[in-house]
């Protein structure tokens, strides 16, 4: 599932990996980051955390104008007067016009380093309606978030991650260098599927997981119908060729009477008694519901 | 209070009056009749299928016409969203109006995910087949050849001037079609979209839910649900549907902070809300993500502005899931709530431990059964192991599940 995940969200998808002080998530980030470079998309990062050279590091470098690294670390609150990236341009209008004005012909992910940073200066609401603008809107296709778990409030984790599809948790693993990641994915038709898998980052930020992933995958609503033909696999033949079926019509049926006595019957029906019935409580319980094995 | 059904010394055992024969009782009062609703056998109030026929039974028959159902939701908001769908779907099936407003997804997409009901007896609006008389003998008998004594029934059972069913069933798997849900006249209301007045006033709720309840207010205006206002021919229901209040996209921080600030906008509202509803024939559905409000003493004073309340715990993503105990279900629903409406006591539900299951054609509720308690000898193993075998994986020592056999 994780390397699903890194060939590419969906569009409009908001992915938010979280992590703790036992275990950093920015090297997972960068394997994000990496595969979207490899797949050729424009990438803009705000960078609250780490300076550009840091996070540049070890990164496919090959198409420099790809990357679009917006330096909110050295003056995030805008204290001096650079032309840096301050907290407080984190709006829905900046940060359109921001993308519209670096990459024009498609849409472009952002990554964002790191929630947290922001949700310390802004209020969570404002964060949580800006990411949900992003999230509907046309200039950004994909936003990948980190979000420091142990920093805030648990109200505040989970309404950020209420709006997201996919949440990736890592926390540390048995041997040194992996980790184990908890995904939870939420589709567009409200399956939401969880795995949890072993990894570990190499050198060059490509992701290995270690071990098959252990999913509990429920379906809720969207069961298909299955459509049996029931004549199919039967030791005995149940289809009609042409001239046995024409026979079938002409077949003359027991009960069938003469158009007047037929006219007469239908209409001394009119006026009999009719049976209603309202359904009580007892109907609610279905003996033999046929979708039972369905895992809905 | 409530809207009550307008009766002079009403007997309790009244017969509703959507009658199935032409005998309509004496009575000196008019009643209202409304399609889609009928009178309580407890109090005599005015109720109205929820669309899950479970939880009606479990709300006293139905919820009461006036009246707020809180609904917390579960932790990935699936079931809560789906028992709103089904709400939303039988207003449409019973030809009420209906009010939408959510902050996350669009109302329209809401409305385009209804469950499709299960059509026996449904009115479906086109003109009804009159019964073929003898005017076209030859077509009309040559249509069936062999069921020919159902020629002439007419092929949509039209309801008698109402839906005669008191809530309907649907299925999950496909969704309504367009024809049946554009019949129903629908109010929508969705944050992103709707002009934000900064309010110059200090008042403890915020802008988005003043504004809600402007335009609630308005709608229950201009459309004539008002009790008071002058009796039109016929009356209708609102449906009133809000979607996920108190989260952080409404502008409320009750779900971010452990401290809010805006700790009583969602409690303002509410009662707002229940007075707007107490006087007009509405009824509201509210649901509340709970799970991430920290607050417990507000999350209990919001409970206690709400009529009826219930929460919804789905097994998904907790370690119950695996618990072989909770296998055939999907959830648990607690009952936080029940209404005293003009009467001293409620009638509250009888078995407190209730489980839940969304099948595609039912959304079931049922007593949680635990497994029969039998003696060590007899096949309990199977039970017994898997819910030792779980325990060991969490807790210590693996000396837990050795002592099945005990002898004294």
């Amino acid at each position: 599932m994780l390397s699903e995940l890194l060939q590419g969200t969906d569009t409009g998808g908001f992915l938010v990996i979280q992590d703790s002080s036992s275990c950093t998530g920015r090297h997972l980030l960068k394997s994000f980051i990496n595969a979207a470079l490899n797949r050729e998309e424009n990438i803009h990062v705000l960078g609250f955390e780490v300076s550009e050279e840091e996070l540049a590091e070890g990164l496919n470098t090959s198409a420099p104008q790809r990357l679009h690294f917006h330096n909110a670390y050295s003056d995030p609150l805008g204290w001096t007067d650079h032309l840096t990236f301050t907290v407080h341009q984190f709006c829905f209008d900046e940060l359109t016009h921001l993308v519209k004005q670096t990459s024009q012909s498609k849409p472009a992910t952002l990554v964002i380093d790191s929630l947290s940073w922001i949700l310390r200066h802004q209020s969570p609401p404002a964060v949580c309606k800006t990411l949900q603008q992003l999230k509907r809107g046309g200039a950004v296709r994909a936003i990948i978030g980190l979000l420091h778990a142990d920093m805030h409030q648990k109200g505040t984790v989970g309404s950020v991650c209420h709006l997201t599809t996919s949440v990736i948790t890592v926390a540390p693993g048995m041997k040194g260098d992996e980790a184990v990641a908890k995904i939870t994915k939420r589709s567009k038709s409200g399956k939401v599927m969880q795995y949890e898998e072993i990894f570990s980052i190499k050198e060059d930020l490509t992701v290995i997981v270690q071990s098959k992933p252990s999913h509990l995958e429920h379906k809720q609503t969207d069961p298909e119908e299955q459509q049996m033909d029931p004549t199919a696999h039967l030791t005995f033949n149940l289809r009609l060729s042409d001239t046995e079926r024409k026979a079938k019509e002409k077949l003359a049926l027991p009960f069938v009477f003469s158009k007047e006595k037929k006219t007469a019957l239908l209409h001394s029906g009119q006026g009999s008694g009719r049976i209603l019935y309202e359904p009580d409580a007892n109907d609610d319980y279905d003996q033999e519901d046929p979708d039972d094995d369905l895992d809905v | 209070m409530a809207a009550p059904v307008d009766g002079v010394g009403k007997p309790s055992a009244e017969r509703s009056p959507f009658n199935s024969t032409s005998f309509q009782k004496k009575t000196r009062s008019k009643l209202i009749s409304i399609p889609g609703t009928r009178p309580s056998v407890q109090n005599g109030q005015l109720l109205v299928s929820t669309g899950v026929t479970s939880l009606d039974y479990l709300l006293g028959g139905g919820l009461a016409v006036g009246t707020v159902l809180l609904i917390e939701e579960d932790r990935y908001d699936s079931y809560s969203r789906m028992i709103l769908k089904y709400f939303l779907a039988e207003g449409v099936v019973c030809r009420h109006e209906l009010f939408v407003a959510a902050a996350q997804d669009n109302p329209d997409d809401i409305l385009q995910e209804l469950p499709a009901p299960i059509l026996d007896d449904v009115a479906i609006h086109k003109p009804v087949d009159q019964p073929r008389l003898s005017c076209e003998p030859q077509d009309s008998l040559d249509a069936m050849k062999i069921a020919w004594r159902y020629q002439n029934l007419p092929k949509v059972q039209s309801a008698l001037a109402s839906t005669s069913r008191f809530g309907h069933y649907y299925d999950v798997s496909k969704t309504m079609e367009p024809e049946i849900r554009q019949a129903a006249k629908c109010h929508h209301f969705y944050l992103p979209e709707h002009p934000t007045q900064s309010s110059t006033t200090h008042s403890p709720m915020i802008e988005s839910y003043s504004a809600l309840l402007k335009s609630l207010q308005e709608v229950i205006h201009r459309e004539g649900f008002d009790i008071a206002a002058s009796m039109p021919k016929s009356r209708n229901i609102l449906r009133v549907g809000l979607q996920s209040l108190g989260s952080a996209l409404w502008g409320d921080d009750l779900s971010c902070h452990d401290n809010p600030r805006h700790s009583h906008a969602l409690t303002t509202f509410l009662y707002g809300l229940r007075a707007l509803l107490r006087s007009s024939l509405a009824v509201a559905v509210v649901t509340v993500p709970s799970h991430l409000i920290q607050d417990r003493a507000l999350m209990g004073s919001i409970t206690r502005l709400c009529d009826n309340a219930i929460a919804l715990e789905s097994f998904k993503g907790s370690e119950r899931e695996t618990n072989p105990l909770y296998k055939d279900y999907h959830g648990l629903l607690h009952v936080h709530q029940v209404p005293h409406l003009n009467c001293l006591a409620s009638q509250l539900p009888d078995h407190k431990d209730l489980a839940f299951k969304l099948k595609r054609k039912q959304f079931t509720i049922e007593r949680l059964h635990l497994p029969p308690d039998l003696s060590e000898t007899v096949s309990r193993v199977s039970r017994g192991e898997l819910a030792g075998a779980t325990m060991v994986a969490s807790a210590c020592g693996s000396g837990t599940s050795g002592t099945k056999h005990l002898d004294f």
